[in-house]
């Protein structure tokens, strides 16, 4: 089998970047306690911008599928195709801008507007944050067993949809409970808009550096862990998934109105999946898939500092930690994008440099929403 | 040379640490599945539920200093420091079942009742076990055994407590076990690790202190789902 390269990267970030203070002029306010929240989340999760695919007026500036193939467009501008080369697109999302059909078929489309892509494969990717790691591995088994020559990935988030006032409003009551509250509240405060994207091809670069893709592991731990994030069904439901949006006897009007169209977060659960994750990595340290000391990079999402502390002091507590010098993140510049998070981050990385032929650089996508856990091998290589 | 043996030494007990780790980390996932456990991470305890829980534990917990004083009898004087910390978890544990049974009753339930309760299955087959290994000659895999028994009380007992205290709406006094277990049961960590150097010397040793660590785990988790099966 052919080995297989990310040859380059590209991001899009709609507009401005958004400081803390302008947050809830373009999320707009729910109430006293959401700002009151607002401020405790942020000091934990230590963001200091983002951004947003949408003005203060609340009108959408993109769409998820137009940021997606912006990132993609740029992506491909930094390697040595043209748009018509590619044959694999791959897409990774939260959730698309419309219920159907796929995300993949919509960034297509977008993509083809210019008349520059011509009909290819397609697949699209349905998760949270770990969705970009499953196109990834599609595109990377695709190209490896010779079904395509150059592949698109992308991952890209319009998380603001969910965030304004008038999704919360039809069942304001629902917040009064604590847990659901907060449960509402961090994801607020914690994500925000993006897209990138990767070019992936069975032959490295002709110039310039290229990552070799050593191996991708993705696992699910939802034969154990109850659901942590949702949206589609009342946080005080959500273990009861045939009370879900789509069957609610009053449509989806009903379904707001009870709360099932809310994105949520259990945060105590949470705690519990962290310990999951690490137990997943220090079993590919066992098996000798990772080295500690011999990876020289890693890139590692997560959705906030406090997360990371957390997610630290397990490391070190089981000898397996990785020095914090080698951790690369653009989460406090560029916020918490999900599915795009990873993306973004190796596309500042591969630019910024930085690195030599023979490193090793270890990318982790942690998922909250059912304790998914994926790990990319990469290594450095200068063609 | 010396280097060498030192430098490989650690290494060994780096692998068992990780190997615990990860014994640990599947023992939290299979006990996320056991029913009651679900059932209080839901929020759907019901008070009946909690004292079938205390019911349930008592047993093994009276037989768990029982156990750890065996081993600590079959230790030899080669390794002293390890029999004198056998024998100091003995002491902090065999008097934890009083506790339960004050709780027992401040929930409602009577003395006779937890005390004539048969073991349930899964416990028969934890102790059963227990005594087993610590019937062996210098039983140090028990370190494994007690790697999971320390972190049940450091990690998941206060959770428990915690969220049982808040569904239930109880007071302190009633869920003082749990509770108490959290408080005082601090990460003995660095203790453990003197005392794997001091006994685990090859690989075997490792699959040895973690396999029986996998053991427990399950036999325990066994013994929550085999809630009142006696």
């Amino acid at each position: 089998m052919r080995d297989v390269y990310i040859n380059a990267a590209g991001a899009h970030l709609p507009g401005e970047a958004v400081g803390n203070d302008r947050m809830a002029a373009i999320l707009g306010e729910i109430d006293d306690q959401s700002q009151r929240l607002g401020r405790l989340i942020l000091r934990q999760n230590r963001i200091e911008q983002r951004h947003y695919a949408m003005d203060e007026r609340g009108e959408a500036l993109d769409t998820n599928a137009g940021m997606a193939a912006k990132a993609a467009r740029a992506a491909v501008e930094a390697s040595d195709l043209d748009l018509s080369q590619i044959d694999y697109l791959a897409t990774g999302t939260t959730q698309g801008d419309l219920l159907v059909p796929g995300h993949a078929s919509a960034v297509h489309a977008a993509l083809g507007a210019g008349n520059d892509i011509g009909p290819i494969e397609i697949a699209s990717f349905q998760s949270v944050c770990a969705s970009s790691m499953m196109a990834a591995k599609s595109a990377f088994m695709t190209l490896k067993c010779g079904e395509a020559e150059a592949a698109l990935v992308t991952g890209s988030e319009m998380s603001s949809r969910w965030f304004r006032p008038g999704f919360y409003r039809p069942a304001l009551d629902r917040l009064e409970n604590r847990d659901t509250r907060m449960a509402a509240e961090f994801l607020r405060w914690t994500l925000s808009d993006g897209a990138g994207a990767l070019v992936m091809q069975s032959r490295p670069r002709r110039r310039g550096p290229s990552f070799r893709v050593d191996w991708i592991r993705l696992v699910s731990l939802a034969d154990r862990f109850d659901v942590c994030m949702h949206a589609g069904i009342a946080h005080e439901d959500r273990h009861d998934p045939v009370r879900c949006w789509s069957h609610h006897a009053d449509g989806p009007r009903g379904a707001a109105a009870d709360g099932a169209i809310m994105l949520m977060q259990d945060m105590g659960l949470l705690k519990r999946i962290i310990r999951g994750w690490v137990g997943e990595y220090l079993a590919l340290i066992d098996r000798g898939a990772i080295v500690p000391s011999a990876v020289d990079h890693v890139l590692c999402h997560y959705s906030a500092h406090s997360l990371r502390e957390e997610i630290i002091r397990l490391m070190k507590a089981a000898g397996a930690m990785i020095d914090e010098e080698k951790w690369f993140t653009n989460l406090y510049s560029k916020g918490n994008t999900g599915s795009a998070a990873l993306f973004i981050m190796l596309e500042e990385f591969m630019a910024r440099g930085g690195y030599r032929p023979g490193e090793k650089i270890l990318c982790v996508v942690p998922e909250s929403g059912r304790a998914v856990i994926s790990f990319m091998m990469l290594t450095v290589e200068e063609a | 040379m010396l280097q060498d043996i030192s430098k490989r030494r650690q290494e060994l007990v780096e692998a068992a640490f990780r190997g615990l780790a990860i014994a640990w980390t599947d023992f939290e996932g299979q006990l996320e599945q056991v029913p009651v456990i679900r059932k209080l991470n839901r929020g759907h305890l019901q008070i009946g539920d909690y004292r079938a829980l205390l019911k349930n534990l008592r047993q093994q917990v009276v037989d768990g200093g029982c156990w750890i004083a065996r081993a600590a009898s079959h230790v030899d004087a080669d390794h002293f420091e390890i029999r004198s910390h056998f024998m100091k978890h003995a002491v902090t544990e065999h008097r934890d079942f009083q506790m339960i049974e004050a709780n027992f009753i401040a929930c409602g339930g009577t003395l006779e009742e937890i005390r004539s309760a048969p073991k349930n299955i899964g416990s028969e087959a934890l102790s059963a076990f227990m005594f087993h290994k610590a019937s062996q000659p210098n039983p140090f895999a028990l370190l494994g055994a007690m790697f999971m028994i320390e972190g049940l009380g450091s990690r998941k007992a206060v959770e428990w407590g915690a969220a049982i205290k808040e569904q239930l709406g109880l007071d302190d006094h009633q869920v003082s076990f749990m509770l108490y277990h959290g408080a005082h049961d601090d990460d003995h960590l660095d203790e453990l690790e003197t005392h794997l150097a001091m006994t685990v010397h090859d690989e075997s040793d490792v699959q040895d202190v973690v396999r029986t660590a996998r053991i427990v785990g399950r036999l325990y988790a066994l013994q929550l789902e085999e809630l009142d099966h006696v």
